[in-house]
């Protein structure tokens, strides 16, 4: 059972999206970008292309200036939205990226390079970002 | 009329094939790619040419024939500078796929009655929130017929977005009138005016409309969202943020290429917000918005005074906090130079 937060809990979550196009409902459209998951020290690159996860690999926090932005919450926040996503079907309302953004001190996506642009790619896709996690209902989870 | 004197009419014209030989540039096989044949794959060869001052003052697409003898038209905007954006033609595209339809997108059907001082609030807010929607109506609507159409991608764009803010008004009046509520009270306008009366060109309304009253939006609607009683406001507000992050999206990239691609831009840019952020200080005194949202905020009257006006005030202080960050970003320092009224929200 893929442990959460791991790789191989990514691609598991990543297969479960992209093969069932009902769970790409939320974005509405299509999404180009190329960002960053940061869970307390694990670091993951994310790559969208149209209605398709691409790639999602373990990485390290460096060399991320090609990154468009970075999702960066608390681990447990992480696990809490996780939890509940694997108990309700899809993140409960207080619990999206979005809501979780705005009851947080500091916006939970930065760019890595200052970029006013890339970081509003986060508001334009968070949905897509939303549908993707919420596809890890379908995928028996451990955490450990 | 007597026989003789009728006129006999012209004969129909042969047609000719001379134009069939006129193009500035042929053979073009522009290939979709795995996201499709988007507007900014078809930037090739001429056609991909965006020069920096549009000659024509016709409808002439850019890239086709010119005919001579057509009237010229007043179009004003004529620099690239004026309007231009690079991420134009990719929010376009973005934009007209994610389209939503609010008579069956919404959970209309999660809709519960909510406290009536609560249900006033959220239809206040609505109302004032639908009039700065149509105010960015009238206000692109104003400046689209006077740009050129060398720089198709931005007019193609502004489209979308008037179109977005049509939905807007059409969400928000629904929502205000699906629950028991109705239309609150009219807003004093002040920003709005201030947008609608920026006549020294796109630019400036620009500034206006999204960098200072925009930005402002932005965190208001985070904030509904968040404070959502149900589905269906959830939707909604969800799609408006997504929505208003493409538009702002536009209004920075283009403030950014104005400041960077004219000369004296960019002190043009400091006389114009430093009127703009006493305008914008004016309205979050005047509006409605301000007690409306404390008590969504607050659930009710009594949370309005002390969690939800405190709430409110965190808000305001988060969008000064932004603008002065993007004024940054597009290269114009605002640290000990931000008007008063909307520093005491930063020193909050």
């Amino acid at each position: 059972m893929p442990v959460f937060p791991s790789e191989e809990w990514f691609v598991a979550v990543r297969e479960e999206y992209n093969k069932d196009p009902s769970l790409h409902s939320g974005g509405g459209g299509a999404c180009d970008t190329v960002s960053g998951l940061e869970i307390a020290d694990r670091f993951y690159r994310i790559q969208f292309e149209g209605h398709q996860c691409v790639d999602i690999h373990e990485s390290s926090k460096t060399d991320i200036e090609d990154l468009d932005f970075v999702i960066s919450m608390p681990e447990e926040t992480w696990r809490k939205m996780v939890k509940d996503i694997q108990k309700n079907g899809k993140a409960s309302a207080l619990l999206t990226l979005n809501s979780i953004d705005l009851s947080s001190e500091e916006s939970i996506a930065y760019s890595p390079i200052d970029d006013q642009y890339r970081q509003d790619l986060f508001y334009r896709y968070n949905q897509n970002f939303q549908d993707l996690m919420d596809a890890s209902a379908r995928v028996e989870t451990s955490f450990e | 009329m007597s026989e003789e004197e009728k006129v006999t009419p012209e004969p129909i014209a042969k047609p000719t094939f001379k134009w069939m030989g006129l193009t500035n540039q042929w053979d073009v096989r522009v290939e979709p790619n795995e996201h499709g044949l988007r507007l900014g794959d078809l930037n090739v060869g001429i056609y991909g040419e965006v020069p920096e001052y549009w000659e024509d003052q016709t409808r002439r697409p850019r890239g086709s024939v010119g005919r001579p003898g057509i009237p010229p038209l007043s179009y004003s905007l004529r620099y690239k500078h004026d309007v231009w954006a690079d991420c134009a033609a990719d929010l376009y595209e973005e934009a007209i796929q994610r389209q939503w339809i609010p008579a069956t997108d919404v959970p209309w059907n999660t809709l519960e009655t909510l406290p009536e001082e609560i249900e006033k609030a959220v239809c206040q807010v609505c109302t004032e929130l639908s009039q700065y929607a149509n105010s960015e109506i009238e206000i692109i609507s104003h400046w689209q017929d006077e740009m050129s159409y060398g720089f198709h991608e931005v007019k193609q764009y502004l489209a979308t977005v008037f179109f977005d803010c049509a939905r807007h008004v059409e969400a928000l009046r629904k929502r205000a009138l699906s629950n028991g509520g109705g239309l609150g009270i009219e807003s004093k306008g002040v920003a709005n005016r201030m947008i609608l009366q920026s006549s020294g060109g796109w630019t400036e309304s620009v500034a206006y409309l999204y960098l200072v009253r925009g930005t402002y939006v932005f965190h208001l609607i985070k904030g509904l969202h968040n404070s959502a009683h149900n589905e269906a406001e959830r939707f909604i507000y969800k799609q408006m943020l997504q929505d208003h992050a493409r538009h702002l999206t536009y209004g920075y990239d283009h403030l950014k290429y104005a400041v960077t691609h004219k000369d004296g831009q960019t002190q043009i840019m400091e006389t114009l917000l430093a009127v703009g952020e006493g305008i914008m200080a004016r309205e979050l005194d005047t509006s409605l918005i301000r007690p409306a949202m404390a008590i969504i905020f607050g659930e009710g009257l009594e949370g309005a005074k002390t969690k939800g006006m405190d709430s409110y005030l965190a808000l305001v202080k988060d969008f000064v906090a932004d603008y002065v960050e993007i004024c940054g970003w597009l290269g114009i320092e605002k640290t000990g130079r931000l008007n008063p009224a909307l520093q005491q929200y930063l020193d909050l």
